[in-house]
């Protein structure tokens, strides 16, 4: 029984190496899903009062990387959450060798790490940077204190402000700030003095997010009950419009809806996804992509541990081929959130069909109402068309 | 069998009045059923009715009870649809007695309905025993509605029976009352056959069943009938009655109630109200006059996906074998495809077949408002009907146009007068008369009981009208109504732009002056239930092209998925199918993606 037990695992690791085995180098992704609070908005997978679990948590994460062993060269890799600053710094330097012990790290890697700014302090700070981080991401979400304690932000804008001071003090010069608009009851106003505050903390990037309520967060429910206003839609918009107008004046260049970047300060991993190249995602909910096969480990904390901790096989929550037609079609959602657009010839070519030709109705109707444009060969979102993205996205799902 | 040992009564009874509780507590006492094989109310076959409490088809039970002066009467308990939409029935049922119990609710008092039921027994000189039920009910004022009973109905009140159909208590009396009062019938077994269908049904193995009452001759398996009313000629496959399932009998004779298998294909074909008799030596002169009941109302059918439009051809087939009174036709509209408009007997009748369509043939239906048909005459002197409101022509080309009104009932504690009164005026009602039921006054500050009449337009019945008078009385005031005619009338219709482009499916027929209001609502209602668009959608109410009313909604801004959390394309993708999938249920018109919701808001919008 034992001996069939083992050969069983030895095949199920064997084939889930296949599975990401590519020939160009992948993005890494590792997903630390704790926090010291859950935030009122978050429906990510990440959990409040388990931080007594991080322990067996990173003896799981080492567990699962080690399956990859003898896999890829690695280009980027990003801590995202949950909270990775979480962490310990022997922590993250544990995870840091393990992936160095399995994959090949390219020297010029974007090692990235989420944090949010009521956890961290210069120390903390210079000691990840020598562990080999070079860039950091603070979810400062908003300048203004009211919103932070709408949205149960565990810090305050003077904390997010200190954490930009040790982050430069720590030698990191590559920022990226999160910031969230489209909040119940924030004016027009209220998020220009933001736009202008944050311009002015001189991060390289900036992400702007539109607040999406999740069922069944607190938030979500606050609005149901009516107790805080629902956010406006059109207002939301009006904002959207004001980050696009006052950041493309401060030097910010915009290259995807949500995301904006000094010259050269694009970030690396994400552009991983929306080019449709392949990635790998370690830890509990993490999803991983090889370019037509996309599957993601098990939500669960409780089921997550004691798998790779104990070496079973794997338990997937999506698991999925995806045929070449859904492979193009995706190529283009994830392709049209870059503001550099689709080249329609680079697409035939990986395609092998006519793309103008076999999306003509839908390209034309949405060229018409003023959403998309076609010029020289590229196929782009326009200004109106960004905000209302998703009208552009599922005419291009095949039936 | 003797006649004068046969008694064929039936029961009158509100909803819930304990008709059916009765019914199971007369075949316990008699034997008909032990106690351990009653499934609560036998009499009510379908699931439908017995969930609704309400009866739809009537059948008859020969119960033998032996009485007190020690011979063994043949009772025939005939079962009666107690809802007004079915009166046509119920006469036909009450013909077939020469006797009712009349069962009032002790916690109620008398309904509507109930009374104009008694007019029509007290029309067909039926001997009426009157009974209180529920008085082992706590809030039963069994001396106010005895002296309602008095006053309204003329009985005195040692006349009343006091019982509980649930506990038993008084119903052997009422056995003994029923063979004691009731007389028993007078035909004659020598006399050509002479019976009257009092209710038919469809059965797939026997074709139809009717149900009839012998009154002269007598009928036996394999004789050639005759239909005197349709003129259909049949042949009888098996002849029997209930007990209170089917039992084959060689004969019925003048006198029995009973049920005879047809083998016809349609209840079209052996309708409820027609005289049976033999082919050969028949009888010349119909029991009744036979006229069976037309559709009053009027509503749009479809199938919520376009693909199920032949299973729903098939299943209205199918029901209309079991439904004489149910009539439909093809309709195509531009916005809901292929359906079928159908003609009913009321509000209920339509309710009951929209249920069973989706009950039993696992159905999704859209159902348009319902409406009535109009006479018109054109100017150029032709005259049509209309039932839908696309085809009303434009005001210049009508020349006279009419539509049904009704004498419509109401019985209310008289606290809710004004209310009422507010409410008929505002559905068009012509008040006619005011009755006090005796001087006892209801529980608490209710008032006196008081019965108005009033006449009305048949179509101001069909919104929101019985809803309202249940609100507006708090629950106490019922309904009756009758259709009395048509009357010359000046309607308009109402129609619906939505960018630009006339939506048949809104359209309406009302008042001119209650146009712009109506209008107005409309086009609120739907700007609310049609999402926003990629362009500015316009939304008009107009009259022959005049706009009366518009809305406009605006263009959507922003449609956008935020964070591509950890490369979980997957969501996401799943999200936008999602999206895809809401566009495939909407309904395109001009461009704008309506949801099949937003019909169902503006068509049950109230009126008023």
């Amino acid at each position: 029984m034992l001996l069939v037990r083992h050969i069983l695992e030895k095949y199920l690791r064997i084939c889930y190496n296949c599975i990401v085995l590519s020939t160009s180098a992948i993005a890494l992704y590792v997903h630390i899903p704790f926090c010291r609070r859950k935030c009122n908005y978050c429906s990510f997978i990440s959990y409040e009062n388990k931080e007594s679990s991080i322990p067996d948590y990173i003896l799981a994460l080492q567990k699962e990387l080690l399956y990859y062993t003898g896999s890829n060269t690695i280009s980027s890799i990003y801590f995202g959450g949950g909270t990775p600053s979480l962490l310990s710094v022997k922590q993250l330097n544990d995870i840091l060798q393990t992936i160095h012990t399995v994959f090949r790290v390219d020297d010029k890697s974007e090692i990235s790490l989420e944090a949010n700014p009521g956890t961290i302090d210069t120390n903390y700070l210079s000691a990840i940077r020598k562990a080999g981080f070079n860039r950091l991401s603070l979810g400062i979400q908003s300048l203004q204190d009211k919103e932070l304690a709408i949205l149960g932000r565990i810090h305050t804008t003077d904390e997010a402000r200190a954490a930009i001071g040790f982050a430069r003090n720590a030698g990191f010069d590559n920022l990226n700030l999160d910031l969230i608009y489209g909040l119940p009851g924030q004016t027009l106003a209220e998020w220009h003095d933001t736009l202008l505050a944050t311009i002015t903390l001189g991060a390289e990037h900036l992400s702007l997010y539109g607040l999406s309520l999740e069922q069944n967060t607190p938030l979500w429910q606050a609005i149901e009950e009516k107790s805080i206003p629902a956010p406006d839609p059109d207002l939301c918009a009006d904002q959207y419009e004001m980050a696009e107008d006052i950041l493309s004046s401060y030097d910010y260049q915009q290259y995807e809806i949500s995301n904006w970047a000094k010259a050269g300060r694009e970030c690396r991993h994400n552009l991983v996804y929306w080019q449709y190249r392949s990635y790998l995602g370690i830890g509990v909910g993490a999803h991983s992509f090889t370019g037509n096969r996309r599957f993601s480990n098990t939500p669960e904390l409780d089921t997550y541990i004691p798998i790779f901790t104990n070496d079973l096989a794997p338990v997937y929550d999506v698991n999925e081929k995806i045929n070449p037609q859904l492979q193009i079609a995706e190529r283009i959602i994830l392709g049209l959130r870059l503001n550099r657009g689709i080249i329609i010839a680079e697409l035939n070519h990986q395609s092998g069909i006519n793309i103008m030709e076999y999306y003509n109705k839908q390209i034309k109707e949405l060229t018409t109402a003023g959403l998309l444009e076609y010029k020289n060969g590229i196929l782009r979102l326009t200004r109106r068309g960004r905000p209302l993205s998703n009208e552009v996205f599922w005419r291009f799902l095949p039936d | 069998m003797d006649q004068s040992l046969i008694r064929n009564f039936c029961i009158i009874a509100h909803i819930d009045h304990g008709k059916s509780t009765l019914a199971d507590r007369l075949m316990e006492l008699t034997g008909a059923v032990r106690s351990d094989e009653i499934s609560e109310q036998m009499l009510d076959s379908m699931d439908l009715e017995r969930e609704r409490g309400i009866t739809i088809k009537a059948k008859a039970i020969r119960l033998n009870y032996k009485a007190k002066d020690g011979k063994i009467y043949r009772l025939n308990l005939i079962d009666t649809p107690g809802h007004v939409d079915f009166s046509y029935e119920v006469s036909r049922t009450l013909a077939a007695c020469e006797g009712a119990v009349l069962v009032i609710d002790a916690t109620q008092g008398i309904q509507a309905q109930t009374l104009s039921n008694v007019y029509i027994a007290m029309d067909h000189n039926l001997e009426i025993i009157p009974a209180m039920n529920k008085i082992d009910l706590q809030g039963s004022e069994p001396e106010r509605v005895l002296q309602e009973i008095s006053a309204v109905l003329g009985f005195k009140k040692e006349e009343v029976l006091l019982m509980s159909a649930k506990t038993g208590v008084g119903v052997p009396e009422l056995l003994e009352q029923i063979v004691q009062r009731i007389p028993p019938p007078q035909g004659d077994n020598a006399l050509p056959l002479r019976a009257l269908i009092f209710d038919s049904h469809y059965d797939v193995y026997k074709g139809v069943i009717a149900h009839i009452r012998v009154v002269d001759g007598s009928i036996t398996k394999g004789t050639r009938l005759h239909l005197m009313g349709s003129g259909t000629d049949m042949e009888i496959l098996e002849t029997g009655y209930f007990v209170p399932k089917p039992y084959p009998a060689s004969e019925l004779s003048a006198g029995d109630v009973g049920y005879i298998a047809t083998g016809l294909k349609s209840v079209g074909e052996c309708r409820v109200g027609d005289t049976i008799t033999t082919v050969a030596n028949g009888a010349t002169e119909l029991l009744l006059g036979y006229d069976p009941p037309k559709p009053m109302i009027f509503a749009g059918i479809y199938p919520t996906q376009p693909e199920d439009y032949l299973e729903l051809r098939e299943a209205i087939e199918k029901l209309s074998l079991n439904d004489a009174s149910l009539t439909f036709e093809p309709e195509f509209s531009p916005i809901l495809g292929n359906g079928f408009r159908c003609g009913l007997l009321g509000l209920l009748h339509l309710d009951i077949v929209c249920e069973r369509l989706e009950r039993e043939f696992s159905l999704s239906l859209v159902v348009t408002v319902p409406g009535v048909k109009y006479l018109v005459t054109k100017t150029n002197g032709q005259k049509i009907t209309v039932i839908n409101p696309a085809e009303l022509p434009e005001p210049s080309g009508i020349a006279i146009m009419e539509e049904p009104w009704v004498k419509i009932s109401i019985i209310t504690p008289s606290l809710f007068i004004g209310a009422l009164m507010d409410l008929t005026r505002e559905s068009e009602g012509i008040y006619k008369h005011t009755e006090y039921m005796g001087q006892f006054t209801t529980g608490g500050e209710l008032g006196q009981r008081v019965r108005l009449e009033y006449e009305m337009p048949l179509r101001s019945m069909l919104a929101t009208f019985y809803d309202q008078l249940k609100s507006r009385s708090r629950g106490y005031a019922s309904l009756d109504h009758e259709f009395i005619g048509y009357r010359e009338t000046k309607l308009i219709k109402l129609e619906i732009l939505v960018n630009g482009v006339t939506v048949d499916a809104f359209s309406r027929i009302v008042p001119p002056d209650k146009a712009h209001d109506i209008g107005k609502a409309m086009v609120v209602r739907l700007k609310k239930s049609i999402p926003r668009q990629l362009f500015q959608v316009p939304l008009q109410a107009a009259i022959g092209g005049h706009v009366v009313a518009r809305e406009d909604i605006s263009a959507k801004r922003k449609d956008v998925l935020a964070k591509c959390y950890g490369g979980d394309i997957t969501r996401k993708r799943k999200l936008l199918e999602q999206q895809k999938e809401g566009k495939k249920k909407m309904k395109s018109i001009g461009k704008v993606e309506i949801p099949k919701e937003a019909f169902l808001d503006v068509l049950k919008l109230n009126q008023e």
